[in-house]
């Protein structure tokens, strides 16, 4: 198969995570990013599974999403063990993927939202093998002491996970380019049938992936921005072993612990392709949150404050358009660590031509 | 009020526009753009609540999400949620004239956090100001008489009460101060804003003589919104039928709709089953 030459453009988690599967399969593989990859210029990353929490949630994604989210999410959770494992091999790109569960909680005057959502998850597990537990206070005490102690009860979904999103981004590249494949960045280029243009050259391929995300714009209009705002914050005082969300009438905002003692808080959702910085609303909301989850808070420092895009379709869900040479990978909106390891395999088999085992729905054959 | 019985000329008029339905429904909430549209079609409104602040379309950038909007076809109604005070209130109103190119406005001025009451007074001082600037204001108000009252004075041409406080799902809360508002304030249209959480609740508004609901959560967070804005539209329409059919009377004692006069005594007694 070392004949097949294919070009990834866009180096953010699908591009990677496709470019990192491919390269253990013997392909000729270009993988071109518009932005900078140097260590030092991660700052810029513009992709937004760099701005995200890392969260493998799908039971809590699928209450405001639907049941095929549920299964997305769950086969890559199943899948992402045997990814990290690869990277692992290699002491210089460990990974940190934590299968250690979600909490839910709110505050005891927010009651009917948890109840709310606990009834949406008994729907789902009606549906599905979705598991919850319920926690009184002291249970919640007990498994997570680094909560402040006024949360008087929550659920406990144990099937969740989460992940270091910029240790695997890292990671991933790190093993792209020992399996040679070839990384083009700092380039921008554009998309013609099978041949990918940038302002110094142009070249054929077999197959041409495009997981640029809301950078595809031009050749998906249908792609639209949903702005996320997260803040990251470092705090030695507080230790928390797992993804808290926090539920509330106006808003759900959910804190990741993070290797080194960071956080992140996030994620606003509006309606706007708008990535100016966050809003002085939307940073109260995310520190307020953060202080209820525990006071301790207060003194936590802010490191970062970002704003960046997910890239939706109108429903929301992911989509595979395979045109001619040509296959689109996009709109993981919210759900890129909860459902690449599932399209990013879909799209293998495809690609070998065996059965796709999942997710059939996801594709699309365009003329 | 309205008299005139035949559903096609049962028109709702505000500000000397005319629609035909009764449900105005918010734009929040939904899992997906896709599925806020097919419950926008599914409830036949013909006016949607859209959030500057929320939804921040850019102007002239092809945002998909402005775009859908303004493909359902209804009349876009912005507001003004999350302002507090009414000199905010007023800056936003500007701009969603600018952005949306459209004199209609949802007036909200928050003055509780919690449970988002509308402050009265700063309330009082946004409306008059707007009217004076041209808007065409729909003020969402309290069930407060006398706050309805000088809304009025300074020239709102519909008001919109709430029934219960946003996203609670109450229904109407207080029908006494909601009648009362209904009986002395009978020349404009009267909306119900927020508060409500099931059709019933919505058929009750209307059959007590408002003019329409506008609502959101309820449809939006749903297992089935477009089920839900379809089941909604049912009642308002059953509710507003209601009202203009009129409705019998509340007695004390029961009356059978069979006279009784005339049967045999002994159909008095239940017969005895063995």
């Amino acid at each position: 198969m070392s004949n097949t030459n294919i070009a990834i453009i866009g180096a953010g988690l699908a591009g990677r995570l496709l470019a990192f599967k491919l390269s253990k399969l013997n392909y000729n593989l270009h993988l071109y990013e518009a932005n900078p990859l140097t260590p030092a210029a991660t700052a810029h990353l513009s992709a937004a599974a760099f701005t995200a929490a890392g969260m493998i949630a799908p039971i809590s994604e699928a209450i405001e999403a639907d049941i095929d989210t549920y299964h997305l999410g769950k086969t890559s959770l199943a899948l992402w063990p045997s990814i990290i494992e690869q990277l692992n091999l290699n002491a210089a790109t460990q990974v940190e993927f934590k299968h250690s569960g979600s909490l839910i909680i709110c505050h005891p005057q927010d009651h009917a939202e948890l109840s709310h959502f606990r009834h949406k998850v008994e729907q789902l597990s009606r549906q599905c093998d979705a598991q919850y537990q319920i926690l009184n206070a002291q249970q919640l005490n007990a498994l997570e002491p680094g909560l402040n102690g006024n949360f008087t009860s929550g659920l406990f979904l144990e099937d969740e996970a989460h992940i270091d999103n910029r240790q695997l981004l890292r990671a991933l590249l790190a093993h792209c380019i020992a399996n040679q494949v070839q990384v083009i960045d700092n380039t921008q280029v554009s998309i013609e049938g099978n041949t990918v243009i940038s302002s110094k050259a142009k070249k054929s391929f077999d197959w041409v992936f495009d997981c640029r995300g809301i950078g595809a714009k031009p050749q998906l209009p249908q792609l639209r921005g949903v702005r996320g705002e997260v803040l990251r914050v470092e705090s030695k005082e507080i230790t928390l072993h797992r993804p808290v969300r926090l539920m509330h009438p106006r808003y759900q905002l959910y804190l990741v612990p993070k290797p080194n003692h960071q956080f992140v808080i996030g994620a606003t959702q509006i309606e706007s392709e708008d990535r100016s910085p966050m809003s002085v609303q939307s940073m109260l909301e995310l520190c307020t949150a953060m202080y209820s989850i525990n006071p301790a808070f207060s003194q936590a420092r802010i490191i970062e404050q970002n704003t960046n895009l997910r890239p939706a379709f109108i429903d929301n869900k992911p989509q595979v358009i395979v045109r001619g040479q040509q296959v689109a990978i996009n709109g993981f909106f919210r759900h890129g660590f909860l459902i690449a390891p599932a399209i990013i395999d879909s799209v293998i088999h495809w690609l070998q031509g065996t059965t796709c085992p999942h997710h059939q729905r996801i594709f699309s054959f365009l003329e | 009020m309205n008299t005139v019985n035949t559903s096609a000329s049962d028109t709702l008029t505000l500000y000397d526009e005319t629609f035909s339905s009764r449900f105005l429904l918010g734009t929040a909430l939904y899992r997906s753009p896709l599925q806020m549209s097919e419950a926008i079609q599914a409830s036949g409104t013909e006016f949607i609540t859209l959030s500057l602040r929320q939804q921040n379309p850019q102007k002239n950038d092809g945002d998909a999400f402005w775009q859908l909007l303004k493909d359902t076809g209804c009349q876009l109604l912005p507001n003004t949620a999350g302002c507090k005070t009414a000199k905010e209130a007023i800056n936003l109103a500007e701009m969603s004239r600018e952005l949306f190119e459209t004199p209609w406005i949802k007036l909200e001025v928050i003055g509780d956090d919690y449970n988002l009451q509308p402050d009265p007074f700063e309330l009082l001082i946004a409306a008059t100001e707007l009217i004076k600037r041209g808007f065409k204001v729909l003020p969402y108000c309290t069930d407060d008489l006398v706050l309805c009252l000088r809304l009025v004075d300074a020239g709102c041409q519909v008001l919109m009460p709430w029934g219960a406080p946003i996203g609670t799902g109450r229904g109407l809360m207080n029908k006494y101060h909601l009648s009362s508002l209904r009986e002395r304030i009978s020349h404009i249209p009267l909306i119900i804003d927020a508060g409500l959480g099931s059709p019933s609740q919505a058929a009750a508004a209307l059959e007590m003589g408002f003019d329409a609901v506008l609502l959101n959560t309820a449809v939006a967070t749903a297992d089935d919104p477009v089920l839900m804005a379809r089941a909604f539209s049912l009642a308002i329409q059953a509710g507003r039928s209601g009202y203009l059919a009129g409705l019998m009377q509340r007695r004390q004692t029961a009356s059978p709709s069979t006279p009784i006069l005339g049967q045999p005594f002994w159909h008095n007694h239940p017969p005895e089953h063995k």
